[in-house]
Protein backbone atom coordinates (compact mmCIF):
# COMPACT_ATOMS: atom_id res chain seq x y z
CA UNK A 1 0.00 0.00 0.00
CA UNK A 2 2.91 2.47 0.83
CA UNK A 3 4.04 1.31 -3.35
CA UNK A 4 0.36 2.92 -4.56
CA UNK A 5 -1.16 4.43 -2.12
CA UNK A 6 -4.20 5.43 -4.33
CA UNK A 7 -5.36 2.01 -5.00
CA UNK A 8 -4.86 1.09 -1.27
CA UNK A 9 -7.01 4.05 -0.50
CA UNK A 10 -9.95 3.19 -3.27
CA UNK A 11 -9.32 -0.41 -1.53
CA UNK A 12 -10.15 0.53 1.69
CA UNK A 13 -12.88 2.73 0.85
CA UNK A 14 -14.42 -0.29 -1.38
CA UNK A 15 -14.03 -2.57 1.73
CA UNK A 16 -15.73 -0.41 3.85
CA UNK A 17 -18.33 0.54 1.80
CA UNK A 18 -19.50 -2.71 0.47
CA UNK A 19 -18.93 -4.77 3.56
CA UNK A 20 -22.43 -4.68 4.19
CA UNK A 21 -23.75 -5.68 0.95
CA UNK A 22 -21.75 -8.80 1.80
CA UNK A 23 -22.82 -9.70 4.76
CA UNK A 24 -25.96 -8.74 5.19
CA UNK A 25 -27.92 -9.10 8.52
CA UNK A 26 -28.93 -7.22 11.30
CA UNK A 27 -26.26 -8.73 13.51
CA UNK A 28 -23.26 -7.59 11.12
CA UNK A 29 -24.95 -4.48 10.50
CA UNK A 30 -25.01 -3.39 14.10
CA UNK A 31 -21.11 -4.99 14.44
CA UNK A 32 -20.15 -3.07 11.82
CA UNK A 33 -21.55 0.84 12.82
CA UNK A 34 -20.49 -0.09 15.64
CA UNK A 35 -16.84 -0.65 14.68
CA UNK A 36 -16.94 2.87 12.87
CA UNK A 37 -18.68 4.70 15.69
CA UNK A 38 -15.66 3.03 17.84
CA UNK A 39 -12.83 3.86 15.08
CA UNK A 40 -14.42 7.73 14.83
CA UNK A 41 -13.72 8.06 18.69
CA UNK A 42 -10.33 6.36 18.91
CA UNK A 43 -9.43 8.37 15.82
CA UNK A 44 -10.21 11.35 17.48
CA UNK A 45 -8.40 11.05 20.53
CA UNK A 46 -5.49 9.87 18.13
CA UNK A 47 -5.26 13.60 17.07
CA UNK A 48 -4.40 14.46 20.70
CA UNK A 49 -3.09 11.30 22.29
CA UNK A 50 -1.42 9.83 19.13
CA UNK A 51 -0.15 12.65 16.98
CA UNK A 52 0.40 15.15 20.16
CA UNK A 53 1.31 12.10 22.70
CA UNK A 54 -0.80 13.53 25.41
CA UNK A 55 -2.40 10.77 26.08
CA UNK A 56 -5.41 11.25 27.50
CA UNK A 57 -7.82 8.65 29.63
CA UNK A 58 -10.34 11.25 29.89
CA UNK A 59 -11.75 11.16 26.62
CA UNK A 60 -15.24 9.51 27.71
CA UNK A 61 -15.92 13.35 29.57
CA UNK A 62 -16.12 14.45 25.45
CA UNK A 63 -18.06 11.57 24.36
CA UNK A 64 -20.52 11.23 27.19
CA UNK A 65 -21.04 15.44 26.67
CA UNK A 66 -21.59 14.49 22.63
CA UNK A 67 -24.27 12.08 24.07
CA UNK A 68 -26.09 13.86 26.59
CA UNK A 69 -26.11 17.51 24.30
CA UNK A 70 -29.38 15.55 22.12
CA UNK A 71 -31.06 13.95 24.41
CA UNK A 72 -31.31 16.66 26.48
CA UNK A 73 -32.05 18.68 23.57
CA UNK A 74 -35.09 16.41 23.07
CA UNK A 75 -36.04 16.41 26.52
CA UNK A 76 -36.10 19.81 27.21
CA UNK A 77 -37.81 20.83 24.15
CA UNK A 78 -38.66 18.14 22.39
CA UNK A 79 -36.37 19.10 19.79
CA UNK A 80 -34.49 16.78 17.04
CA UNK A 81 -31.55 15.39 18.42
CA UNK A 82 -29.77 16.79 15.85
CA UNK A 83 -29.77 20.00 17.00
CA UNK A 84 -27.46 18.84 20.36
CA UNK A 85 -24.79 18.00 18.13
CA UNK A 86 -23.40 21.33 17.86
CA UNK A 87 -24.21 22.21 21.10
CA UNK A 88 -22.31 18.90 22.13
CA UNK A 89 -19.36 20.22 20.13
CA UNK A 90 -19.80 23.88 21.61
CA UNK A 91 -19.56 22.32 24.98
CA UNK A 92 -16.48 19.97 24.28
CA UNK A 93 -14.57 22.59 23.29
CA UNK A 94 -15.38 24.68 26.47
CA UNK A 95 -14.80 21.79 28.46
CA UNK A 96 -11.47 21.05 26.34
CA UNK A 97 -10.08 24.27 27.14
CA UNK A 98 -10.98 24.44 30.58
CA UNK A 99 -9.23 21.16 31.46
CA UNK A 100 -6.51 21.37 28.85
CA UNK A 101 -5.10 24.64 30.46
CA UNK A 102 -4.24 23.65 33.59
CA UNK A 103 -3.97 19.72 32.68
CA UNK A 104 -1.17 20.15 29.72
CA UNK A 105 1.12 22.01 32.77
CA UNK A 106 1.52 18.19 33.47
CA UNK A 107 3.45 15.64 31.61
CA UNK A 108 3.54 12.00 31.04
CA UNK A 109 2.14 9.40 33.41
CA UNK A 110 1.14 13.37 35.53
CA UNK A 111 -1.13 14.14 32.51
CA UNK A 112 -2.94 10.86 32.14
CA UNK A 113 -3.94 10.30 35.69
CA UNK A 114 -5.23 14.22 35.69
CA UNK A 115 -7.70 13.40 33.14
CA UNK A 116 -8.59 10.48 34.60
CA UNK A 117 -9.50 12.35 38.08
CA UNK A 118 -11.24 15.17 35.67
CA UNK A 119 -14.12 12.73 33.99
CA UNK A 120 -14.41 10.54 37.16
CA UNK A 121 -14.90 13.60 39.16
CA UNK A 122 -17.86 14.74 35.87
CA UNK A 123 -19.13 11.22 36.03
CA UNK A 124 -20.29 11.15 39.55
CA UNK A 125 -21.82 14.75 39.48
CA UNK A 126 -23.72 13.76 36.26
CA UNK A 127 -24.82 10.39 37.93
CA UNK A 128 -26.08 13.00 41.24
CA UNK A 129 -27.68 15.40 38.76
CA UNK A 130 -31.41 15.66 38.13
CA UNK A 131 -31.62 17.70 35.35
CA UNK A 132 -29.33 15.15 33.22
CA UNK A 133 -31.28 12.27 34.64
CA UNK A 134 -28.73 11.51 37.23
CA UNK A 135 -27.78 7.65 37.41
CA UNK A 136 -30.96 6.29 35.47
CA UNK A 137 -29.74 8.97 31.96
CA UNK A 138 -31.89 10.28 29.32
CA UNK A 139 -33.98 8.68 26.48
CA UNK A 140 -34.44 9.93 22.88
CA UNK A 141 -37.52 9.82 21.10
CA UNK A 142 -39.38 6.10 21.13
CA UNK A 143 -40.61 6.85 17.39
CA UNK A 144 -39.41 8.48 14.38
CA UNK A 145 -41.23 11.88 13.72
CA UNK A 146 -39.18 12.29 10.76
CA UNK A 147 -35.61 11.44 9.12
CA UNK A 148 -34.06 14.38 11.36
CA UNK A 149 -34.86 12.17 14.58
CA UNK A 150 -32.56 9.88 13.30
CA UNK A 151 -34.05 6.96 14.00
CA UNK A 152 -34.34 3.93 12.40
CA UNK A 153 -34.76 0.25 12.18
CA UNK A 154 -31.93 -1.26 10.63
CA UNK A 155 -28.39 -0.64 11.39
CA UNK A 156 -27.70 0.14 7.51
CA UNK A 157 -28.08 4.12 7.91
CA UNK A 158 -26.44 4.92 10.99
CA UNK A 159 -23.44 2.42 9.45
CA UNK A 160 -22.94 4.82 6.37
CA UNK A 161 -23.74 8.20 8.10
CA UNK A 162 -20.77 7.11 10.77
CA UNK A 163 -18.69 6.16 7.86
CA UNK A 164 -18.82 9.80 6.56
CA UNK A 165 -18.34 10.99 9.63
CA UNK A 166 -15.11 8.47 9.59
CA UNK A 167 -13.86 9.74 6.51
CA UNK A 168 -14.26 13.51 6.82
CA UNK A 169 -12.17 13.25 10.47
CA UNK A 170 -9.99 10.74 8.53
CA UNK A 171 -9.39 13.37 5.26
CA UNK A 172 -8.90 16.25 8.24
CA UNK A 173 -6.22 14.47 10.22
CA UNK A 174 -4.38 13.57 6.38
CA UNK A 175 -4.43 16.87 5.61
CA UNK A 176 -3.46 18.13 9.21
CA UNK A 177 -0.35 15.52 8.60
CA UNK A 178 1.03 17.68 5.80
CA UNK A 179 0.60 21.25 7.87
CA UNK A 180 2.29 23.54 10.38
CA UNK A 181 0.34 21.83 13.06
CA UNK A 182 0.94 18.28 12.23
CA UNK A 183 4.34 18.81 12.54
CA UNK A 184 4.64 20.91 15.53
CA UNK A 185 2.55 18.00 17.14
CA UNK A 186 4.98 15.51 16.33
CA UNK A 187 7.71 17.88 17.57
CA UNK A 188 5.99 18.39 20.66
CA UNK A 189 5.29 14.40 21.14
CA UNK A 190 8.76 13.81 20.41
CA UNK A 191 11.19 15.91 22.57
CA UNK A 192 9.15 19.52 23.89
CA UNK A 193 11.76 21.56 25.23
CA UNK A 194 13.73 20.81 21.80
CA UNK A 195 9.99 22.22 20.14
CA UNK A 196 9.90 24.98 22.22
CA UNK A 197 13.62 25.86 21.26
CA UNK A 198 12.70 26.30 18.26
CA UNK A 199 9.73 28.75 18.31
CA UNK A 200 7.03 26.22 18.64
CA UNK A 201 4.40 27.56 21.35
CA UNK A 202 4.04 23.82 23.03
CA UNK A 203 0.97 24.44 25.31
CA UNK A 204 -1.26 26.55 22.24
CA UNK A 205 -0.92 23.86 19.95
CA UNK A 206 -1.51 20.71 22.21
CA UNK A 207 -4.85 22.77 22.67
CA UNK A 208 -5.17 23.09 19.35
CA UNK A 209 -5.40 19.77 19.02
CA UNK A 210 -7.33 18.61 22.32
CA UNK A 211 -10.10 21.12 20.44
CA UNK A 212 -9.92 19.44 17.59
CA UNK A 213 -10.50 16.22 18.94
CA UNK A 214 -12.87 17.18 21.54
CA UNK A 215 -15.21 18.74 19.03
CA UNK A 216 -14.59 14.68 17.17
CA UNK A 217 -14.88 12.74 20.48
CA UNK A 218 -18.29 14.49 21.00
CA UNK A 219 -19.48 14.03 17.54
CA UNK A 220 -18.91 10.16 18.04
CA UNK A 221 -20.87 10.79 21.06
CA UNK A 222 -24.13 12.36 19.46
CA UNK A 223 -24.00 9.57 16.92
CA UNK A 224 -23.85 6.57 19.76
CA UNK A 225 -26.87 8.47 21.10
CA UNK A 226 -28.85 9.13 17.97
CA UNK A 227 -28.05 5.39 17.24
CA UNK A 228 -28.95 4.08 20.89
CA UNK A 229 -31.52 6.46 21.79
CA UNK A 230 -30.39 6.55 25.53
CA UNK A 231 -27.52 7.72 27.46
CA UNK A 232 -26.84 6.70 30.93
CA UNK A 233 -23.35 8.04 32.79
CA UNK A 234 -21.61 4.58 32.59
CA UNK A 235 -22.51 3.95 29.03
CA UNK A 236 -20.91 7.38 28.27
CA UNK A 237 -19.43 8.81 31.12
CA UNK A 238 -17.11 6.10 32.41
CA UNK A 239 -13.11 5.21 32.24
CA UNK A 240 -14.04 2.55 30.39
CA UNK A 241 -15.09 4.55 27.24
CA UNK A 242 -12.08 6.62 27.49
CA UNK A 243 -9.92 3.39 28.60
CA UNK A 244 -11.45 2.01 24.50
CA UNK A 245 -10.43 5.01 22.43
CA UNK A 246 -6.79 4.64 24.58
CA UNK A 247 -6.36 0.66 23.62
CA UNK A 248 -7.92 0.58 20.16
CA UNK A 249 -5.42 3.33 18.58
CA UNK A 250 -2.69 2.21 20.38
CA UNK A 251 -3.25 -1.53 19.04
CA UNK A 252 -3.66 -0.45 15.62
CA UNK A 253 -0.70 2.50 15.88
CA UNK A 254 -0.45 5.97 17.61
CA UNK A 255 -0.32 8.62 15.45
CA UNK A 256 -1.05 6.64 12.89
CA UNK A 257 -3.95 8.01 10.51
CA UNK A 258 -5.56 3.99 10.03
CA UNK A 259 -4.46 2.97 13.50
CA UNK A 260 -7.29 3.94 15.23
CA UNK A 261 -9.64 2.10 12.52
CA UNK A 262 -7.50 -0.78 12.70
CA UNK A 263 -7.75 -1.06 16.08
CA UNK A 264 -11.76 -1.00 16.01
CA UNK A 265 -11.56 -3.34 13.05
CA UNK A 266 -10.06 -5.78 15.80
CA UNK A 267 -11.58 -5.29 19.21
CA UNK A 268 -14.80 -4.61 18.68
CA UNK A 269 -15.60 -7.93 17.05
CA UNK A 270 -13.54 -9.46 19.78
CA UNK A 271 -15.71 -7.51 22.38
CA UNK A 272 -18.57 -8.45 21.14
CA UNK A 273 -18.11 -12.10 20.85
CA UNK A 274 -16.82 -12.19 24.29
CA UNK A 275 -19.75 -10.37 25.59
CA UNK A 276 -22.26 -12.33 23.66
CA UNK A 277 -20.89 -15.65 25.06
CA UNK A 278 -20.52 -14.30 29.02
CA UNK A 279 -24.25 -12.89 28.41
CA UNK A 280 -24.77 -9.96 30.73
CA UNK A 281 -21.69 -10.81 33.06
CA UNK A 282 -19.10 -9.93 30.19
CA UNK A 283 -18.61 -6.23 30.71
CA UNK A 284 -16.04 -6.64 33.02
CA UNK A 285 -14.26 -9.01 30.88
CA UNK A 286 -13.54 -6.30 28.88
CA UNK A 287 -11.23 -4.60 31.44
CA UNK A 288 -9.42 -7.82 31.52
CA UNK A 289 -9.01 -7.79 27.34
CA UNK A 290 -7.76 -4.05 27.47
CA UNK A 291 -5.50 -4.51 30.67
CA UNK A 292 -3.52 -7.72 28.78
CA UNK A 293 -3.68 -5.75 25.66
CA UNK A 294 -2.06 -3.09 27.00
CA UNK A 295 0.58 -4.96 28.78
CA UNK A 296 1.38 -6.71 25.09
CA UNK A 297 1.43 -3.89 23.48
CA UNK A 298 4.21 -1.53 25.57
CA UNK A 299 6.04 -4.74 25.93
CA UNK A 300 6.43 -6.00 22.35
CA UNK A 301 4.75 -3.80 20.15
CA UNK A 302 4.88 -0.18 21.57
CA UNK A 303 4.27 1.45 18.08
CA UNK A 304 1.35 -1.01 17.64
CA UNK A 305 0.64 -2.97 14.93
CA UNK A 306 0.84 -0.80 11.73
CA UNK A 307 4.83 -0.69 13.22
CA UNK A 308 4.82 -4.30 13.33
CA UNK A 309 3.73 -4.46 10.10
CA UNK A 310 5.96 -1.78 8.59
CA UNK A 311 8.79 -3.77 10.67
CA UNK A 312 7.99 -6.91 9.29
CA UNK A 313 7.63 -5.65 5.76
CA UNK A 314 11.59 -3.77 5.70
CA UNK A 315 12.86 -7.28 6.70
CA UNK A 316 11.40 -9.18 3.97
CA UNK A 317 12.33 -6.09 1.98
CA UNK A 318 15.85 -6.12 2.96
CA UNK A 319 15.96 -10.22 2.47
CA UNK A 320 14.91 -9.64 -1.55
CA UNK A 321 17.53 -6.86 -1.96
CA UNK A 322 20.29 -9.27 -0.74
CA UNK A 323 19.21 -12.38 -1.93
CA UNK A 324 18.90 -10.29 -5.46
CA UNK A 325 22.64 -9.00 -5.14
CA UNK A 326 24.25 -12.14 -3.97
CA UNK A 327 22.26 -13.70 -7.22
CA UNK A 328 23.87 -11.00 -9.28
CA UNK A 329 27.01 -11.81 -7.59
CA UNK A 330 26.83 -15.77 -8.67
CA UNK A 331 25.88 -14.42 -12.12
CA UNK A 332 28.99 -12.47 -12.44
CA UNK A 333 31.57 -14.79 -10.78
CA UNK A 334 29.68 -17.67 -13.04
CA UNK B 1 25.09 44.98 21.47
CA UNK B 2 22.93 42.09 20.01
CA UNK B 3 23.09 40.37 23.51
CA UNK B 4 23.21 41.75 26.84
CA UNK B 5 23.19 40.21 30.32
CA UNK B 6 23.66 41.89 33.38
CA UNK B 7 24.17 40.61 36.76
CA UNK B 8 22.38 37.14 36.31
CA UNK B 9 22.34 35.10 39.03
CA UNK B 10 20.33 31.74 39.48
CA UNK B 11 19.76 29.58 42.70
CA UNK B 12 18.35 26.57 43.30
CA UNK B 13 17.49 26.50 46.49
CA UNK B 14 20.08 27.91 48.23
CA UNK B 15 22.69 27.21 46.12
CA UNK B 16 23.65 29.74 43.66
CA UNK B 17 24.63 28.23 40.44
CA UNK B 18 25.77 31.37 38.90
CA UNK B 19 26.08 34.31 40.95
CA UNK B 20 26.50 38.03 39.15
CA UNK B 21 27.37 36.84 35.84
CA UNK B 22 27.45 39.88 33.05
CA UNK B 23 28.18 39.07 29.45
CA UNK B 24 27.70 41.33 26.42
CA UNK B 25 27.88 39.90 22.66
CA UNK B 26 28.18 42.33 19.68
CA UNK B 27 26.55 41.61 16.08
CA UNK B 28 28.58 39.07 14.20
CA UNK B 29 31.31 38.53 17.05
CA UNK B 30 32.22 34.44 18.30
CA UNK B 31 32.55 34.64 21.98
CA UNK B 32 33.44 31.22 24.09
CA UNK B 33 31.89 30.29 27.75
CA UNK B 34 34.74 27.79 28.81
CA UNK B 35 35.22 26.49 32.38
CA UNK B 36 35.42 23.16 34.00
CA UNK B 37 32.59 21.05 34.88
CA UNK B 38 29.96 22.70 37.41
CA UNK B 39 31.64 26.10 36.69
CA UNK B 40 27.92 27.17 36.02
CA UNK B 41 28.18 27.87 32.46
CA UNK B 42 25.78 25.62 31.28
CA UNK B 43 22.81 27.23 33.68
CA UNK B 44 24.17 30.81 32.29
CA UNK B 45 23.31 29.64 29.08
CA UNK B 46 20.43 28.06 29.74
CA UNK B 47 19.07 31.79 31.30
CA UNK B 48 20.13 33.66 28.10
CA UNK B 49 18.20 30.88 26.03
CA UNK B 50 14.87 31.28 28.32
CA UNK B 51 15.08 27.76 29.29
CA UNK B 52 15.54 29.28 33.12
CA UNK B 53 14.06 32.32 34.43
CA UNK B 54 17.31 34.09 36.42
CA UNK B 55 16.49 34.57 40.11
CA UNK B 56 18.32 38.52 39.82
CA UNK B 57 19.76 40.31 36.88
CA UNK B 58 18.43 40.98 33.31
CA UNK B 59 19.26 39.86 30.03
CA UNK B 60 18.36 41.93 26.89
CA UNK B 61 18.69 40.81 23.07
CA UNK B 62 18.31 43.83 20.64
CA UNK B 63 16.87 46.18 23.09
CA UNK B 64 14.03 43.57 24.28
CA UNK B 65 14.08 42.45 28.03
CA UNK B 66 13.89 38.57 27.55
CA UNK B 67 14.77 37.89 30.89
CA UNK B 68 11.16 36.72 32.02
CA UNK B 69 10.51 35.75 27.94
CA UNK B 70 9.12 31.81 27.24
CA UNK B 71 11.67 29.97 25.14
CA UNK B 72 9.61 30.04 22.39
CA UNK B 73 9.91 34.04 22.21
CA UNK B 74 13.54 33.66 22.07
CA UNK B 75 13.33 31.82 18.86
CA UNK B 76 10.83 34.05 17.43
CA UNK B 77 12.93 36.57 17.99
CA UNK B 78 16.07 35.95 16.71
CA UNK B 79 17.84 33.33 19.55
CA UNK B 80 18.44 29.66 18.48
CA UNK B 81 19.93 27.38 20.89
CA UNK B 82 21.13 23.70 20.42
CA UNK B 83 21.66 21.35 23.05
CA UNK B 84 24.96 19.74 24.81
CA UNK B 85 22.71 16.21 23.88
CA UNK B 86 20.82 17.26 20.87
CA UNK B 87 17.50 16.39 21.43
CA UNK B 88 16.62 15.37 17.94
CA UNK B 89 13.32 14.65 17.11
CA UNK B 90 13.98 10.13 17.14
CA UNK B 91 10.70 9.41 14.98
CA UNK B 92 10.98 12.05 12.68
CA UNK B 93 13.64 11.95 9.09
CA UNK B 94 16.50 14.53 9.37
CA UNK B 95 14.34 16.37 6.66
CA UNK B 96 11.41 16.84 8.79
CA UNK B 97 13.33 17.58 12.22
CA UNK B 98 14.90 20.78 9.86
CA UNK B 99 11.49 21.07 8.81
CA UNK B 100 10.23 22.07 12.17
CA UNK B 101 12.97 24.36 12.81
CA UNK B 102 11.95 26.34 9.43
CA UNK B 103 8.16 26.64 10.09
CA UNK B 104 8.73 29.53 12.43
CA UNK B 105 9.50 31.58 9.75
CA UNK B 106 7.54 29.61 6.65
CA UNK B 107 3.77 28.63 7.35
CA UNK B 108 3.53 26.45 4.38
CA UNK B 109 4.75 23.27 4.02
CA UNK B 110 6.23 24.23 0.48
CA UNK B 111 7.84 26.79 1.82
CA UNK B 112 9.23 24.88 5.00
CA UNK B 113 10.86 21.80 3.21
CA UNK B 114 12.35 24.23 0.43
CA UNK B 115 13.96 26.34 3.43
CA UNK B 116 14.59 23.54 5.42
CA UNK B 117 16.80 21.71 1.80
CA UNK B 118 18.70 25.24 1.86
CA UNK B 119 19.79 24.44 5.50
CA UNK B 120 20.33 20.90 4.79
CA UNK B 121 22.70 21.66 1.70
CA UNK B 122 24.93 24.36 4.02
CA UNK B 123 25.09 21.65 6.62
CA UNK B 124 26.28 18.81 4.53
CA UNK B 125 22.95 16.50 5.00
CA UNK B 126 21.23 16.64 2.21
CA UNK B 127 22.67 13.07 1.48
CA UNK B 128 20.47 11.71 4.23
CA UNK B 129 17.96 13.94 4.37
CA UNK B 130 15.07 11.50 4.10
CA UNK B 131 17.13 8.94 7.21
CA UNK B 132 15.09 9.03 10.32
CA UNK B 133 17.30 10.66 12.67
CA UNK B 134 17.15 7.85 14.93
CA UNK B 135 19.41 6.48 12.71
CA UNK B 136 21.91 9.42 13.24
CA UNK B 137 25.39 8.55 15.56
CA UNK B 138 26.82 11.53 16.87
CA UNK B 139 28.19 13.89 14.62
CA UNK B 140 25.03 13.61 12.74
CA UNK B 141 22.57 14.23 15.80
CA UNK B 142 24.87 16.84 16.59
CA UNK B 143 24.87 18.89 13.02
CA UNK B 144 21.44 17.93 12.43
CA UNK B 145 20.63 20.08 15.92
CA UNK B 146 22.83 22.73 14.65
CA UNK B 147 20.73 22.38 11.32
CA UNK B 148 17.41 22.45 13.07
CA UNK B 149 18.19 25.35 14.47
CA UNK B 150 19.53 27.18 11.71
CA UNK B 151 16.29 26.79 9.95
CA UNK B 152 14.90 29.00 12.62
CA UNK B 153 16.68 31.68 10.84
CA UNK B 154 18.57 33.41 14.18
CA UNK B 155 20.72 35.96 14.31
CA UNK B 156 22.43 34.71 17.19
CA UNK B 157 22.82 30.95 18.08
CA UNK B 158 23.86 29.88 21.52
CA UNK B 159 26.03 26.25 21.09
CA UNK B 160 26.21 24.53 24.37
CA UNK B 161 29.04 21.63 23.79
CA UNK B 162 28.69 20.99 19.67
CA UNK B 163 31.64 19.69 19.85
CA UNK B 164 32.12 17.13 22.75
CA UNK B 165 32.37 13.63 22.09
CA UNK B 166 33.82 14.02 18.68
CA UNK B 167 36.70 12.41 16.88
CA UNK B 168 39.53 14.87 16.16
CA UNK B 169 38.23 14.74 12.30
CA UNK B 170 34.82 15.16 13.30
CA UNK B 171 35.39 18.09 15.38
CA UNK B 172 37.99 19.58 12.54
CA UNK B 173 34.49 19.24 9.57
CA UNK B 174 32.36 20.86 12.95
CA UNK B 175 34.80 24.32 12.97
CA UNK B 176 34.60 24.45 9.72
CA UNK B 177 30.66 24.18 10.03
CA UNK B 178 30.82 26.76 12.87
CA UNK B 179 32.80 29.21 10.22
CA UNK B 180 30.33 28.77 7.98
CA UNK B 181 27.57 30.07 9.89
CA UNK B 182 29.70 32.72 11.06
CA UNK B 183 30.32 34.00 7.52
CA UNK B 184 26.61 34.10 6.75
CA UNK B 185 26.18 36.94 9.14
CA UNK B 186 25.24 34.92 12.51
CA UNK B 187 26.68 35.70 15.79
CA UNK B 188 27.51 33.37 17.72
CA UNK B 189 27.74 32.31 21.67
CA UNK B 190 29.78 28.74 22.20
CA UNK B 191 29.68 27.04 25.48
CA UNK B 192 33.11 24.07 25.70
CA UNK B 193 34.82 23.04 27.99
CA UNK B 194 37.65 21.53 25.62
CA UNK B 195 40.12 24.59 25.65
CA UNK B 196 41.65 23.95 22.36
CA UNK B 197 38.57 24.37 20.18
CA UNK B 198 37.65 27.68 22.02
CA UNK B 199 40.87 29.14 21.32
CA UNK B 200 40.70 29.13 17.64
CA UNK B 201 37.24 29.57 17.42
CA UNK B 202 36.01 32.32 19.24
CA UNK B 203 37.35 35.79 19.45
CA UNK B 204 36.58 36.64 23.06
CA UNK B 205 35.80 34.21 25.88
CA UNK B 206 34.50 34.24 29.32
CA UNK B 207 35.88 32.20 32.04
CA UNK B 208 33.20 30.58 34.69
CA UNK B 209 34.06 29.07 37.88
CA UNK B 210 31.91 28.11 40.60
CA UNK B 211 29.12 29.88 39.29
CA UNK B 212 31.51 33.17 38.76
CA UNK B 213 32.91 34.85 35.81
CA UNK B 214 36.75 35.13 36.42
CA UNK B 215 37.85 36.01 33.68
CA UNK B 216 37.27 37.33 30.35
CA UNK B 217 39.43 38.95 27.16
CA UNK B 218 40.91 37.39 23.81
CA UNK B 219 42.35 33.91 23.88
CA UNK B 220 45.93 34.54 24.51
CA UNK B 221 45.23 36.72 27.51
CA UNK B 222 42.95 33.87 28.87
CA UNK B 223 45.82 31.08 28.77
CA UNK B 224 48.10 33.22 30.78
CA UNK B 225 44.98 34.50 33.05
CA UNK B 226 46.88 32.98 36.62
CA UNK B 227 42.87 32.68 37.87
CA UNK B 228 42.47 30.47 34.77
CA UNK B 229 44.98 28.34 35.29
CA UNK B 230 44.33 28.00 38.82
CA UNK B 231 40.70 27.24 37.98
CA UNK B 232 41.66 24.42 35.28
CA UNK B 233 44.72 22.80 36.69
CA UNK B 234 44.75 23.55 40.56
CA UNK B 235 46.51 26.51 42.45
CA UNK B 236 50.00 24.49 42.58
CA UNK B 237 50.09 24.78 38.58
CA UNK B 238 49.04 28.76 39.02
CA UNK B 239 52.14 29.71 41.41
CA UNK B 240 54.22 27.76 38.71
CA UNK B 241 53.09 29.54 36.24
CA UNK B 242 53.80 32.66 38.25
CA UNK B 243 57.01 32.47 38.91
CA UNK B 244 58.75 30.87 35.98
Amino acid sequence: MARKPIIGWFALAAVLLGFPLVFNGEYYEQLAAFVILSAISASAWNLVGGYAGQVSVGHAVYFGAGAYMPLLFYKLWAASPLLGFPAGIAVSVVIAVVIGVPTFRLSGHYFSMATIAVAELIRIVVSDWDFLGGAIGLMGPATPRGWWDLIWRSSLPYYYIFLAVLGLLLYITHRMERTRLGYYLRAIRANDRAARSLGVPVSRYKLYALMLSAAFTSLAGSLYAAKFGFVDPGSALGILVSVQMVVMAALGGAGRLLGPLLGAVILVPLQTTTNSFFGGQGTGLAFILYGGIIMLLSRYAPGGLIEVWERFQARRDAGTARRSAERNGDARAA
Amino acid sequence: MLLKAANVSKAFGGFFAVSDASLEVGEGEIVGLIGPNGAGKSTFFNCLAGDFKPTSGRVFFDGHDVTEAAAETHARLGIGRTFQLPAIFEELTVLENVMVGAFLRHPREDDARAAARRVLALTGLERISDQPARSLGTPGRKRLGIARVLATEPRLILLDEALAGLTPTEIHQAIELVRAIHRTGITLVIVEHIMEVILTLAERIVVFNQGRVIAHGRPQEIVNDPAVIAAYLGRSHARRADKP
